[in-house]
């Protein structure tokens, strides 16, 4: 078992270092480390128990579960803010027609923001790698859906998916090996409205996810808490800690509240070294021969940026002026209804099927493909908030929330933007972290492409809303954000108009890799957890050959 | 002595185990040329004797091909291959010769086993379940042609031949005879339970040689990480206060809500062999325990499984300013979920209730502190019960020593009995597999003090042997 060399200073030489030890970097780390390789992993944030984060769950207050407030209970580093929104800290600046729509809630924590995901292992669809080709817009990926193909099983087989099995329920069909668990079961909610919309081309279809009804391996079974975003309060969820435990296991460190800041180049562009603040503020050297920077969308392109030096004047990876631009997210909206009859959602897992007729079709070539999530979360708090405003004391309030509580319906629908190099993250000029790091800026426009899609949208909600028998109907008229982060290290083949390749390899840096969601061309409609994962195995893979072929 | 892990062999006893021959045993064993009910007899007896916990490595093993590390306090001792390979098992074997491995320790070649394998048990087996199992096992059984690890015990554990000794003052080598002062059923039971079931290998205590003492029969033992309770019909400190249903349902399902759940071995034997019985063998197994001399110990005031009750504090918690001391938030944090803050856990009681629970109102927390620490699993009846556990690696949380100590005193203060408190060093010990037996922990000083009892013991063996033969 190989581990890193810590100098008596703190410095650390390993064979690979990787900054952030999320889901992507935490998978990656386990198998290089587990290949007889030393991996040191720089984290900005904390280390937590999950036990403390349940108590913070449960002494939350009501407003800010009714409000969805997934980061005020995860504690930060002093030194490494993350965004808070309960109220906001303003860490990310945004701007744009529709910088509303890009408050994303990430977690800088060992372990990633898979402590607060809603498990869902979505593929892109073969449709999707080829949006240029086949639809005249966005971009193409520099692979087909079908060399990334294997890297999704070994995605869906490292987290252990529950996906159906039943391939008229998968979307899309085209796999080679079977989920590793059949589907979870559908609930009642879910069956009933697969009854009425399916035979009008909805095409409701479970929800791939990283958790399952029997144990996986040692994780225990899903019981339904349905409490997945904030905190699963029993582990039943798949989450990055999991592999990061497994890597250190494998001789892998994982040094918490390391900020890394700056990044060594030589004469090759080859990177040396990346170079991290501990929680005193001082400085410390990461020297390896392999690096990997795999902080989510938003902090990999603001490292690059940041780290930008003599060579890389205008940033590390940025040759291409690409690095920060694109940067996409599933910009959505929420329809909420009563239907006519109980479907008690909020039984099991916080997502459990979707709507994904709309996912493809001719019309992506002028408009964008949605999928309308039928969400799972407990309608208990809106229906109570709903039932008070109304006035309602006594029995009669009580039976007019069990009666929106059980008849109550949210679609999260999310919306496909275009990656457009104006969508920019740039460094702050005014406002900087407590470590004097400038904050990052986004400057967001969905776009005429998203905004057609949802008017398409919108007549697709009235009618399923229509065909459930629906009354208050209430469609949110702004674009809200949906975590998940794409397009800051954009992937192609041409070094000229993309930061990495088809390994999510830098360009410009034979032996730094951007794997994870900054790299994705596309957005598709999906949750991207999955696909950031087969990313970041496949870069993996590449990394292994390189060592194999003498070339790290 | 048995650790984690050994949970999910022995799948493949699931359809034919219960005797009822499937479609596919019938033919294998007509296939082979064997009698069919003969063999399905062998392989009821195989599951009965629980072969299978020790001889087939768990995930995925290939059935009886040995190689399993059996956790012994002084070292690990691994199962033998025990398929028909003519290289590498028993398939060399003759009827005698295997009737001489399980019923008196001896292999084939005239080394001696060590008691890891029950055979102190198993001595009481009748030459005609020895027919069968041997039918079975060379018949039905797959050979697997690779061989296990050899065991090395340290010095003098290695020495095989000490086990003669050891033999003469502690194997009974006698068939079971019926009692007939006893009913068919307690005769059954009798069988069942100390020969093929051999519950008294973990139940009974042992003395300083590691036999167990007679007098104290099923009157509890310390396996380790695990305790074996005292399973005589002491109304206080045994099960006198269980129905005959609720210890045949623990028997079957390893779940008597309001009672106790099944964990670590005794899961595993649930799992394994007891699920597999039929009805009237394990009423007969009860019957024989009910009968059995009750064994008080004088520090149980009270029986186990009556301690505790539901908590009300969660009310009382929430909007109250101030910390929660470090037991209550684990508990809070990492428990309530499934136990329920109130501790009564779900309705299915697939999260059993922590109060009337034996692990939390025994005298010594030794199962409260492995459930915590290693977790439960038991699939039985196609359903699979896990609890993960909560040390490294842990898909929850990772627990220190004193965390363990503050949650379980929290548990046991609120939900179990009060007066039994746990150290962090208590946990540390639990972890690294319980208190070790006298003879683990002398280790090779035992020598010397040998050398010179052995004459001793020589003498007394004669006496010995005639003194229990009598008996």
């Amino acid at each position: 078992m190989a581990h890193p060399s810590f100098s008596g200073s703190g410095d650390v030489t390993a064979d690979v270092v990787i900054v952030g030890s999320g889901v992507v970097g935490a998978v990656i780390a386990h198998q290089l480390a587990a290949a007889g390789h030393s991996v040191v992993m720089l984290e900005a944030g904390l280390r937590l128990k999950r036990s403390d984060i349940v108590e913070n769950w449960r002494n939350m207050s009501f407003h800010n579960r009714v409000h969805s407030d997934f980061q005020g209970l995860y504690p930060q580093a002093p030194l490494a803010p993350a965004p808070l929104y309960f109220p906001a800290n303003d860490y990310v600046g945004l701007s744009g027609p529709d910088g509303s729509a890009f408050q994303q809630g990430y977690l800088r924590t060992v372990g990633g923001t898979t402590w607060h995901w809603a498990a869902s292992c979505w593929r892109h669809l073969p449709a999707d790698f080829r949006m240029k080709t086949n639809y005249g817009v966005g971009r193409d990926w520099a692979i087909s859906y079908d060399d990334l193909e294997p890297y999704y099983c070994r995605a869906e087989e490292a987290m252990g998916v529950s996906g159906p099995h039943d391939p008229d329920l998968q979307s899309p069909r085209e796999r080679s090996r079977p989920y590793p668990r059949d589907m979870i079961p559908f609930g009642y909610g879910d069956r009933r409205v697969a009854e009425l919309v399916n035979p009008h081309g909805f095409r409701l279809v479970p929800i791939p996810q990283g958790r399952s009804i029997q144990p996986f391996e040692d994780r225990p079974s899903c019981c339904g808490n349905n409490n997945c975003q904030p905190i699963c309060p029993i582990g039943a969820m798949y989450n990055g800690i999991q592999h990061v435990v497994k890597a250190e296991d494998a001789g892998a460190v994982v040094l918490d509240q390391a900020v890394a800041y700056r990044i060594d180049t030589d004469e090759k562009n080859r990177v040396t070294a990346i170079h991290w603040y501990d929680a005193e503020r001082k400085s410390h050297k990461a020297t390896g021969r392999t690096f990997v920077l795999a902080c989510n969308g938003i902090e990999t392109p603001r490292l690059l940026l940041l780290a930008a030096n003599e060579r890389n004047p205008t940033g590390i990876a940025n040759s291409s002026d690409q690095v920060g631009r694109n940067m996409m997210d599933h910009s959505g909206v929420h329809a909420t209804f009563l239907a006519n009859e109980p479907l008690w959602f909020g039984r099991g897992p916080a997502q459990s099927s979707c709507i994904v007729g709309p996912r493809d079709g001719g019309f992506r070539s002028s408009y964008s493909a949605n999928k309308m999530i039928l969400n799972n979360i407990s309608r208990v708090g809106p229906a109570t908030q709903q039932a008070l405003e109304l006035g309602l004391v006594g029995q009669a309030l009580e039976d007019e929330i069990r009666r929106r509580a059980a008849c109550g319906v949210d679609l999260s629908v999310s919306l496909e933007p275009l990656p457009d190099p104006d969508n920019r993250l740039t460094l702050s000029r005014t406002r900087r972290d407590p470590l004097g790091l400038a904050c990052p800026d986004i400057h967001y426009d969905v776009g005429e492409y998203v905004r057609k899609g949802a008017v398409a949208a919108a007549e697709q909600i009235k009618q399923v809303a229509g065909l459930l028998g629906g009354t208050e109907l209430r469609v949110t008229t702004s674009f809200n954000a949906n975590n998940h982060i794409m397009g800051g290290a954009i992937m192609g083949s041409d070094p000229k108009d993309s930061v990495v390749d088809g390994d999510c390899r830098a360009h410009d840096h034979a032996n730094l890799w951007l794997p994870g969601g900054g790299a994705m061309p596309s957005a598709s409609v999906v949750n991207t957890t999955l696909s950031m994962v087969a990313l970041g195995i496949k870069a993996a893979d590449s990394m292994q050959a390189d060592f194999q072929g003498g070339r790290a | 002595m048995i650790g984690k892990g050994r949970a999910a062999w022995g799948r493949y006893v699931l359809g034919p185990a219960l005797g009822v021959m499937s479609m596919t045993g019938v033919a294998l064993a007509q296939d082979a040329g064997g009698d069919a009910a003969l063999v399905a007899r062998g392989r009821y007896l195989a599951t009965a004797a629980d072969c299978a916990a020790c001889h087939t490595t768990p995930h995925g093993g290939r059935p009886f091909a040995g190689g399993y590390g059996i956790a012994s306090p002084l070292g690990s001792i691994y199962a033998a291959n025990i398929t028909p390979s003519k290289v590498a098992g028993i398939g060399a074997y003759t009827e005698a010769q295997f009737g001489r491995a399980v019923r008196e320790g001896i292999r084939g070649d005239g080394a001696r086993l060590y008691p890891a394998m029950p055979y102190t048990s198993y001595a009481r087996l009748t030459d005609a379940d020895i027919h069968a199992l041997y039918v079975y096992f060379m018949q039905e059984v797959r050979p697997v042609d690779e061989r296990p690890p050899a065991t090395h015990l340290p010095f003098p554990f290695n020495l095989r031949f000490s086990m003669m000794v050891w033999n003469a003052l502690y194997l009974d080598n006698t068939r079971f005879a019926p009692d007939p002062a006893k009913s068919a059923e307690v005769n059954r039971g009798a069988y069942l339970a100390i020969g093929l079931g051999h519950c008294d290998t973990c139940h009974t205590p042992r003395n300083v040689m590691m036999a167990e003492i007679g007098g104290k029969e099923l009157g509890g033992a310390s396996l380790g990480a695990w305790i074996a309770p005292n399973i005589t019909p002491d109304p206080v400190s045994g099960i006198g206060n269980w129905s005959s249903d609720d210890l045949f349902r623990y028997l079957k399902t390893g779940d008597v809500p309001g009672k106790a759940q099944a964990a670590g071995p005794m899961a595993e034997a649930i799992e394994h062999s007891f699920q597999y019985l039929t009805d009237d063998d394990l009423k007969a197994i009860v019957a024989y325990v009910r009968q059995v001399p009750a064994l008080r110990d004088a520090a149980d005031s009270r029986p186990r499984e009556s301690f505790g009750m539901a908590s009300g504090r969660e009310a009382a918690l929430r909007g109250v300013s101030g910390t929660l001391d470090n037991g209550e938030k684990i508990f809070s944090g990492d428990c309530a979920a499934c136990h329920q803050p109130g501790g009564q856990g779900s309705r299915d009681s697939y999260y059993p209730q922590l109060f009337h629970n034996t692990a939390t109102g025994a005298s010594t927390p030794d199962n409260l502190i492995a459930a915590i620490v290693e977790g439960v699993d038991r699939t039985v009846g196609g359903q699979h019960v896990f609890m993960p556990g909560f040390s490294h690696g842990s898909y929850v949380d990772e627990l220190s020593d004193q965390d363990v100590a503050d949650v379980g005193n929290y548990v046991l203060t609120h939900f179990g009995n009060p007066a039994v408190k746990i150290s962090a060093a208590d946990v540390a010990s639990i972890r690294h597999g319980g208190p070790k037996p006298l003879l683990a922990r002398v280790g090779g000083y035992i020598v010397p003090a040998l050398a010179g009892a052995v004459v001793v013991l020589l003498a007394l063996v004669g006496l010995v042997v005639a003194r229990r033969r009598r008996g």
